[in-house]
């Protein structure tokens, strides 16, 4: 593995960008996650947009070195801030110039230096710092890097990589440190980013490219179980939220702890970093007014931002209703077979119930099934001639609305459930699923159980039979002999896909075979493969 | 003085109706790695899948910068006192925000009032061309914008996809999430509903999903406008719109492209369809 003992202005710029692009990849997830200090849901996207700005003022510098590239993205973190997660993001890149200062290369030690000054800035812009947030996240990671650094490692990618690390088990920690997380069952959304922009930048030093492009980054999930509060989660705090303030105030001789004094009892979540000709401050208060007041007498006030966190969080409730599923009517279905259940399940089926041909449910099974769903309508696709009799009897057993799509095969359960249109009402839907039945051709492949004679057929035991939407109407030596024999009985020129799912006993090298030679045939017909893991039926296969 | 009526370029109005009706299109931002686009002003459709066929960094988009809007505004003020702004859903993006946030920066003030379409493409088309119409035969704002409140609800849209990785990507899938994971290959088809992304159903192949989109239509007891727009996909545009010729005077059927911005969340596969009438 390549050995990286120092980065240079250029690296620093590099890293960043990726970890930009990487972070932007899921934003809006980690804005799901916010809860804390605001449930407004924009800690992904306040960031992203933060990292942005820090970004392009990055690339505007001709010079390469360390300290210039360094300064430029403490500079475009300032004036682009966003939120509360972009403000302490401001500060992070803010201490890490102030560390690297005259620097043209940093070392491994400058590197662990500046994320340990990053850190302590970051503490420094809050008032009121708490921990199980990005503070704590961003504190661990130093600290990792510097022990790191003291036991000798000199490369720099393997000291980064123990600090993405300690990042990534500071985020799964969050909740044991800060109760709302716990509530919510969620990490702190900006320990989250935090963690997400460190990892980005490793992977970059590590040459992953194909992966920064193509994969995503991960959510960390909460460690600890979920307990949710009988109350929903906005009721966190039962103070108003009032305004969301922000600003930059430019003047010259600025003292940003002055004026965290003059504004500290005015409000929460106080905010104030910058330097003596610029400051940043975010503050959530009751009267925005008096911040304002406040600030003219330090110096002039740009970008000025309030916001109503009362309406931000209804929307951002608004917003998680939306991402609700839609349970009007649910589907309940019967299979039998891993793959098979995966596939009614993929397709939006609310329950599989376990069941075929030789192993039918019972009432009771699909009782329990229809009332488990959360939907007051439910539609039943028993996928059996003899399963449909069971089912109709669940109707007068249940106060819900049931209805049966008398599905005879699994074909036609996917196709009734493919059809299913999720902006028709109940009875135009059960129309559309009963017209989607008919529309499918259903091909069984098994074997005969013993010697005879059937529909002209001679048929000696073991051999391969075929049946057509349930009618045994081909023989053959071989299993794809009838294959072949039942698809030249269809129109094929009128069909235009072919779904085959085989069972638990054939090999996949066997099903891929008969695929292929479907496609070899039949060109211009879609052929997909799919391991139905039945254990009636060596082949189902679907004709639409 | 007629009322000026700005619009953005999600709307999807082909350039040629835009110029005539004298509608203002704002562009909203597509974005590859550094390169920052005007959408349909600094890259065409066929330069941004080419783009997106041979780029490393996927696309993103972004709100115009507030400036666009304030110096359209500025312009149009000099020749209006009125102006009326139909945006895209303000679920999907910030443009309806930016649009309002520019009224407090224009220099020379005029009455400006915005619309959120809660739709978007020509679903959201339809109801700026016809604001554009009523402004041009001297509608006032008043009445432009009853009637847009009244147009606003008679407008749907089915649109089909080859894969939802590209709206799931960019965090607009809404509840088409339930789409989502299907271990057949399927076309998802979604709609908008109060501005958001809602899932319609599922195809098994594209001519499938051109079956519902017919029958969609055809559902419709009084169709005023029908649109068939595609991302990459001529063929299948055509297709629809001579099927939809059965039921619509095919003359009358707009065909349009999807512009990058579109693009950037549907990928190359979309076809849709939009109707302004009652069902």
């Amino acid at each position: 593995m390549v050995q990286m003992n120092t980065i240079s202005g250029q690296d620093l710029r590099n890293m960043f960008s990726a970890a930009t692009s990487w972070l932007e990849k899921c934003s809006s997830e980690i804005d799901a996650l916010n809860v804390f200090p605001v449930p407004d849901g924009d800690t992904g996207t306040n960031m992203m947009l933060t990292m942005r700005a820090t970004m392009e003022e990055a690339f505007q510098v001709p010079d390469g070195s360390a300290t210039a590239v360094a300064n430029a993205m403490a500079k475009g973190a300032l004036m682009g801030a966003r939120g509360s997660s972009g403000v302490i993001l401001s500060q992070v890149w803010y201490g890490i110039a102030e560390e690297v200062k005259g620097k043209e290369l940093l070392t491994t030690a400058d590197f662990a230096d500046a994320l340990d000054r990053a850190a302590q800035m970051a503490y420094k812009g809050i008032t009121n710092p708490v921990e199980g947030t990005m503070l704590t996240v961003m504190r661990e990671a130093a600290a990792a890097a510097k022990s790191s650094v003291k036991r000798g490692v000199k490369d720099i990618i393997s000291v980064l990589s123990t600090t993405v690390e300690a990042a990534k088990n500071a985020v799964a920690n969050t909740p044991r440190l800060l109760k709302v997380l716990r509530e919510a069952g969620v990490v702190d959304a900006g320990g989250q980013g935090t963690y997400t922009i460190l990892e980005g930048a490793l992977r970059y030093l590590r040459g992953e490219m194909e992966l920064l492009r193509l994969r995503k980054p991960q959510i960390i999930i909460s460690e600890l179980p979920f307990t949710p509060q009988t109350s929903p989660i906005a009721t966190v705090d039962e103070v108003p939220y009032g305004y969301c303030t922000g600003f930059i105030l430019k003047g010259e001789n600025l003292d940003p702890e002055v004026i965290k004094k003059r504004l500290k009892h005015k409000g929460k979540s106080l905010i104030v970093v910058g330097d003596e000709s610029a400051v940043r401050i975010h503050i959530h208060t009751l009267d925005p007014g008096i911040i304002l007041h406040e600030a003219t007498k330090f110096g002039t006030m740009h970008q000025v931002n309030i916001r109503n966190i009362d309406e931000q969080r209804r929307d951002f409730l608004e917003l998680q209703k939306e991402k609700a599923p839609v349970t009007d009517a649910a589907i309940v279905a019967v299979a039998l077979g891993d793959g098979l259940r995966e596939v009614f399940t993929s397709l939006g089926a609310a329950v599989v119930i376990n069941g075929d041909q030789t192993m039918n449910p019972s009432t009771k099974d699909i009782l329990q099934a229809v009332e488990s769903t959360p939907a007051e309508k439910v539609i039943i696709l028993p996928n059996n001639k003899n399963i449909t009799l069971t089912a109709e009897q669940v109707k007068s057993l249940t106060q819900k609305q049931v209805k049966i799509v008398p599905s005879k095969t699994i074909p036609q359960g996917i196709a009734a459930l493919l059809s299913f249109d999720y902006e028709a009402d109940f009875e135009t839907n059960i129309q559309i699923m009963e017209n989607a039945i008919v529309a499918v051709r259903t091909i069984e492949i098994t074997r005969a159980i013993r010697s005879t004679s059937f529909n002209g057929l001679k048929i000696k035991r073991k051999q391969p039979v075929g049946l057509l939407d349930g009618d045994l109407v081909a023989v053959d030596d071989t299993e794809a002999g009838v294959i072949d024999k039942l698809l030249t009985r269809l129109d094929m020129l009128k069909t235009e896909v072919v779904t085959i799912y085989y069972g638990e006993v054939v090999e996949q090298a066997a099903a891929e075979q008969i695929r292929d030679s479907i496609i070899t045939k039949y060109p211009n017909v879609q052929v997909e493969l799919v391991q139905g893991g039945q254990p009636h039926y060596s082949y189902i296969i679907s004709v639409e | 003085m007629p009322v000026k009526i700005i619009t953005d370029s999600v709307s999807d109005i082909p350039p040629a109706i835009a110029d005539e009706l004298g509608i203002a299109i704002v562009p909203l931002l597509v974005r590859f790695g550094e390169e920052t686009y005007l959408d349909g002003v600094d890259i065409t459709t066929d330069e941004f899948y080419e783009k997106l066929r041979k780029s490393s960094t996927l696309p993103s988009t972004s709100v115009p910068p507030l400036e666009i809007f304030v110096r359209t505004y500025n312009r149009l003020a000099q020749e209006t006192d009125e102006i009326l702004v139909i945006t895209l859903s303000s679920k999907l993006s910030g443009l309806y925000n930016a649009a309002i946030q520019s009224i407090a920066l224009m220099e020379r003030k005029c009455r400006i009032e915005v619309i959120d379409s809660r739709c978007a493409v020509m679903a959201q088309g339809f109801v700026v061309i016809k604001a554009a119409r009523a402004a041009r035969d001297g509608a006032s704002l008043e009445e432009i914008r009853e009637m847009v409140f009244k147009d606003l609800p008679r407008v749907e849209i089915r649109a089909a996809f080859d894969t939802l990785e590209y709206l799931r990507r960019g965090g607009r899938i809404g509840r088409a999430q339930a789409l989502l994971g299907s271990m057949l290959k399927v076309n998802p088809i979604v709609t908008l509903k109060d501005g958001i992304v809602e899932p319609a159903g599922r195809a098994r192949s594209r001519s499938k999903a051109i079956d519902q989109f017919y029958n969609f239509v055809a559902g419709y007891t009084n169709i005023e406008e029908v649109a068939v727009e595609g991302a990459a996909c001529p063929n299948d545009v055509d297709l629809l719109v001579r099927r939809l010729g059965a039921i619509f005077p095919e003359e009358r059927i707009y065909r349009s492209r999807t512009t990058p911005v579109i693009g950037t969340h549907t990928g190359p596969g979309l076809i849709l369809v939009a109707v302004l009438g009652d069902k």
